[in-house]
């Protein structure tokens, strides 16, 4: 019970929901404004995540430049994934998407000498080496926690810092979105969602678009690799399994696929369903083991996937009227 | 040239079992015009209703087989009248029936977990009787899987081709509305397309057990997006194809490790053999080896 | 009717679809500036023929040319933007966004629609955008849907759809406009609008404009020319009135109205 009240707790369950915020709000511009059935986001934290700690530990680089070149390595695998896919069906567009993902996966899990394999990234370099990019955000977190300090007191809760700093990039990217599908290009984007042969006799180029599309989802998808790499320090293949993905799609059904401004909501009821009942030290939960509960927790997800679709479609905040799909 | 013999022959082993699913994921597909990201875990279920009878209340592997077919066919019966026809009724789409499937998936898989735990499982057989024929070399698993999956796809072929319902199901597959004027009762083919593809999972579901040396309740997922790299090879749609495609499939990710083709791959590329024939195909020949076109 | 003045041209285009053959061999002109017509009985392939000039559809043989270039075989979007802009037989309105919306997503030149443009310059993608939305609202009020400009296109009936996708063609700024049956489900009075609009357009701005139109007292009232397809190829072209004491077209219609085309309608059309 004390966990419920420890802040570190709910610094952490913030976390985990700002870089879900960020994560699936690349699939609400991927989806809900343009209608593209993405179920491989997860290759794109991934390749994000992996060519950051490559490039600091293997290359050198600092962090700032690893991490600008991760997140373009993502946008540049949004369009690998779109070029030859996007033209198929949706829901054969959907498993091409998590074929790529499985593949980056695999690679990662086999290619040992790059990505160090099924240990992930401690074992990218001996171990003071391979700790670089973590150490090197640190420094970066300390720094940010040293400005904040007027707000958070002297020397503040690592946590607390990350927190701040996960959800001041998700609000400017929340904003950046919101600016972008409310402009013409968004329009252009809508209009493929609601009828692509419309769009193309109105002279749009459709598939430009939803490669676009495709590619700036894809970005959102590598800057929340990114912190989810900076968050847990190491990580490996199995951390990029096709279940991610389906959270992030919980998330966005459950806020409503048609808003912006519901994912953070989605993410945050996610955050606490996930991350919150693992902590739950009382009936009924006691009745099961941990990984017991986490079984259980993947049930109730499937749940209320299949309620979501059953009952109510447009989500928690949605509008019956908003309904991106039939 | 002896071991691209063995090869092509494991090949076919493990490409049969892959078309059992393949066969059933085509003709749900064919039907109803969904992919179920459900059925890798009805392949689960079957595996594991044959781990309770075979090892837990000790029964023969035949019976275990038996069961596990039935039992799967069941589930399948119940998930089409509980989720699958409900939602239908309501007009539910492409995505939704989608999401729906993986929600379904996750429920499933998690719920084996739950019940029979992460620990890695076996029949109980005897694993080390293997039989030389003509210098290959197949364990008594291998010959088991293969000739029982043959012997059941051919079954469903001639079931296809040459009943009553075998037309009125490839009726229903061509054009559902022209199907119900001519007097096919439509609903009742749906069902037993679900009994088909839910007795072939089941099946599928033991063999790909018993040849594993070990599985647990993630060995439908593990397969099934070779599973869908051959649904998409063979011609989506087409049961056939299917059948080809889960054969070939196999025979291409066993030929992936020969060490004539430049040194082969290690045995762990085959999954990423798998997704590269999907999307290779995917990008030259959308519509399959027997498939049509106009699906995609 | 000479090919130097000829806006489109079709040279024996084909198209099957199984064992149909929609368009076998159909070749028509559209002069620039004209109001032409194309009619026929139900199944004629008319729409087929709108959707391989419109690039909807790949001919199998056959050229078209649009403004002296050749479009045959090019994709939806680069035909509209040759200049060539479609109506849909049934209106193709979308749904979820508003009438207003679905005007300035066909405003040409706008460079909000590009990406990089919305972060580099801003001001012209709002200068732009002010623009064609006093286009948009006047083209609107022309069709009369005005009030209706911040609905949901989905909240409009079946004519208003109509109303709205030529309002959208227009936004256009096209040299040419194909329009599949303009005036089904629109009421008579608001029909009669729409083709003086169109004399005016054409006057105004040499517009062209090739419609097909089963009401054949409109398409004889303002046509300059008249094709006529049957099973797949045109059978007859030429002015108004020669068509109508065609023998082939009196042929092709009888089996659907048992008769000629009827008398034009003269008066305050």
């Amino acid at each position: 019970m004390s966990a419920l009240t420890s802040l570190d707790f709910w610094a952490f369950v913030g976390v985990i929901a700002g870089i879900y915020t960020i994560f699936a709000l690349g699939l609400q511009v991927q989806f809900g404004f343009t209608g593209l059935m993405n179920f491989g986001h997860v290759a794109f934290m991934a390749i994000s995540a992996y060519t950051m700690a490559i490039l600091v530990v293997k290359v050198g680089l600092p962090l700032g430049l690893a991490a600008l070149a991760a997140v373009v390595a993502g946008i540049l695998f949004g369009l690998v994934v779109g070029l030859p896919s996007l033209r198929l069906r949706a829901d054969y567009f959907a498993i091409t998407t998590i074929a790529f993902a499985e593949i980056v996966r695999h690679v990662a899990l086999n290619w040992d000498a790059l990505t160090g394999g099924s240990q992930g990234t401690i074992a990218l370099a001996g171990p003071l080496q391979a700790a670089s990019y973590n150490t090197a955000w640190v420094d970066f977190q300390t720094r940010v926690g040293g400005w904040l300090s007027p707000i958070l007191g002297e020397d503040p809760n690592k946590d607390l810092v990350m927190l701040f700093i996960v959800w001041a990039a998700a609000l400017v990217l929340l904003v950046l979105v919101q600016y972008v599908i409310k402009s013409p290009w968004g329009r252009v984007l809508k209009a493929v969602r609601e009828d692509e042969d419309a769009a193309a006799a109105l002279g749009k180029n459709v598939f430009s678009y939803k490669l676009q599309s495709l590619a700036l989802g894809a970005g959102l998808g590598a800057v929340a690799g990114l912190f989810y790499a900076f968050q847990f320090s190491f990580f490996s293949p199995n951390d990029f399994e096709p279940l991610t993905t389906f959270f992030a799609w919980t998330i966005v059904i459950l806020g409503g696929t048609a808003r912006n401004w519901a994912v953070p909501v989605g993410a945050v009821i996610f955050g606490i369903i996930f991350a919150g009942t693992r902590f739950f030290e009382f009936a009924p939960f006691t009745l099961f083991d941990s990984p017991e509960r986490a079984y259980l927790r993947l049930v109730i997800i499937g749940l209320i996937l299949i309620a979501l679709m059953a009952f109510r479609p447009q989500g928690l905040l949605g509008k019956r009227e908003d309904l991106v799909f039939e | 040239m002896k071991e691209l013999v063995q090869l092509l022959a494991n090949g076919v082993v493990s490409g049969s079992i892959i078309a059992l699913a393949a066969v059933g994921i085509s003709l749900v597909y064919g039907i109803l015009r969904i992919v179920n990201f459900a059925h890798g875990d009805y392949l689960a279920f079957g595996a594991f209703a044959a781990l309770l009878v075979n090892v837990t209340w000790g029964g023969s592997m035949v019976l275990a087989t038996v069961f596990a077919v039935l039992a799967t066919a069941a589930l399948s019966i119940a998930l089409e009248l509980v989720l699958w026809r409900p939602m239908r009724r309501k007009g539910a789409g492409v995505f939704t029936l989608f999401v729906t499937g993986i929600g379904l998936a996750l429920v499933l898989r998690h719920l084996l977990f739950l019940v029979a735990t992460a620990e890695q499982r076996r029949y109980d057989v005897d694993v080390f009787q293997v039989y030389d024929i003509g210098g290959i070399r197949l364990s008594q698993s291998q010959l088991i899987g293969v000739g029982l999956s043959l012997v059941s796809l051919l079954l469903i072929a001639l079931l296809l081709a040459r009943s009553s319902i075998g037309k009125a199901m490839r009726a229903v597959s061509d054009d559902v509305d022209l199907a119900a004027i001519a007097g096919v009762n439509v609903d009742r083919i749906v069902l037993f397309t679900w009994i088909l593809a839910g007795a072939l999972a089941g099946l599928g579901g033991v063999l790909a057990g018993l040849l594993q040396s070990a599985f647990d309740p993630n060995v439908g997922f593990v397969l099934l997006l070779p599973v869908f790299a051959a649904v998409v090879l063979g011609g989506i749609g087409s049961a056939y194809g299917a059948l080809v495609g889960g054969v070939g499939l196999g025979i291409a990710m066993e030929l992936s490790t020969w060490d004539a083709l430049a040194g082969g791959l290690s045995p762990v590329w085959k999954p990423v053999v798998a997704f590269a024939v999907l999307t290779a195909v995917l990008l030259f020949r959308p519509q399959g080896l027997f498939g049509r076109a106009a699906t995609l | 009717m000479s090919s130097a003045t000829a806006l489109l041209e079709v040279r024996d285009v084909a198209k099957r679809f199984g064992g149909l053959r929609a368009v076998d061999g159909a070749s028509l002109d559209v002069a620039r500036g004209s109001i032409t017509a194309l009619i026929g009985p139900n199944g004629a392939g008319k729409t087929t023929l709108f959707n391989l000039v419109a690039g909807h559809y790949r001919p199998e043989r056959g050229t078209v040319r649009f403004d002296g270039r050749s479009i045959g075989g090019r994709p939806p979007h680069a035909v509209a933007g040759a200049g060539l802009v479609r109506t849909f037989q049934h209106a193709r309105a979308l749904t979820r966004l508003t009438v207003l919306e679905n005007m300035l997503l066909a405003a040409p030149a706008q460079p909000g629609e590009r990406f990089w443009r919305l972060f580099v310059t801003p001001g012209a993608v709002r200068r732009r955008e002010r623009t064609i939305e006093a286009r948009a609202s006047e083209l609107l009020r022309l069709v009369r849907l005005e009030p209706l400009a911040h609905d949901y296109a989905g909240s409009l009936s079946g004519g208003q759809r109509k109303l709205l996708e030529f309002a959208r063609g227009l936004m256009r700024e096209p040299e040419m406009i194909m329009l599949d049956e303009p005036m089904a489900g629109v009421n008579p009075t608001l029909g009669l609008e729409l083709l003086e609009l169109m004399r005016s357009l054409r006057a105004s701005r040499g517009l062209t404009f090739l419609m097909i139109e089963h009401d054949l007292e409109v398409v004889m009232g303002v046509s300059d020319e008249v094709h006529v397809m049957n099973q797949g190829r045109v059978i007859a072209s030429g002015p108004p009135e020669t068509i109508r004491r065609d023998p082939q077209v009196i042929d092709a219609y009888l089996g659907t109205h048992g008769g000629a085309p009827p008398e034009p309608v003269e008066g305050p059309v």
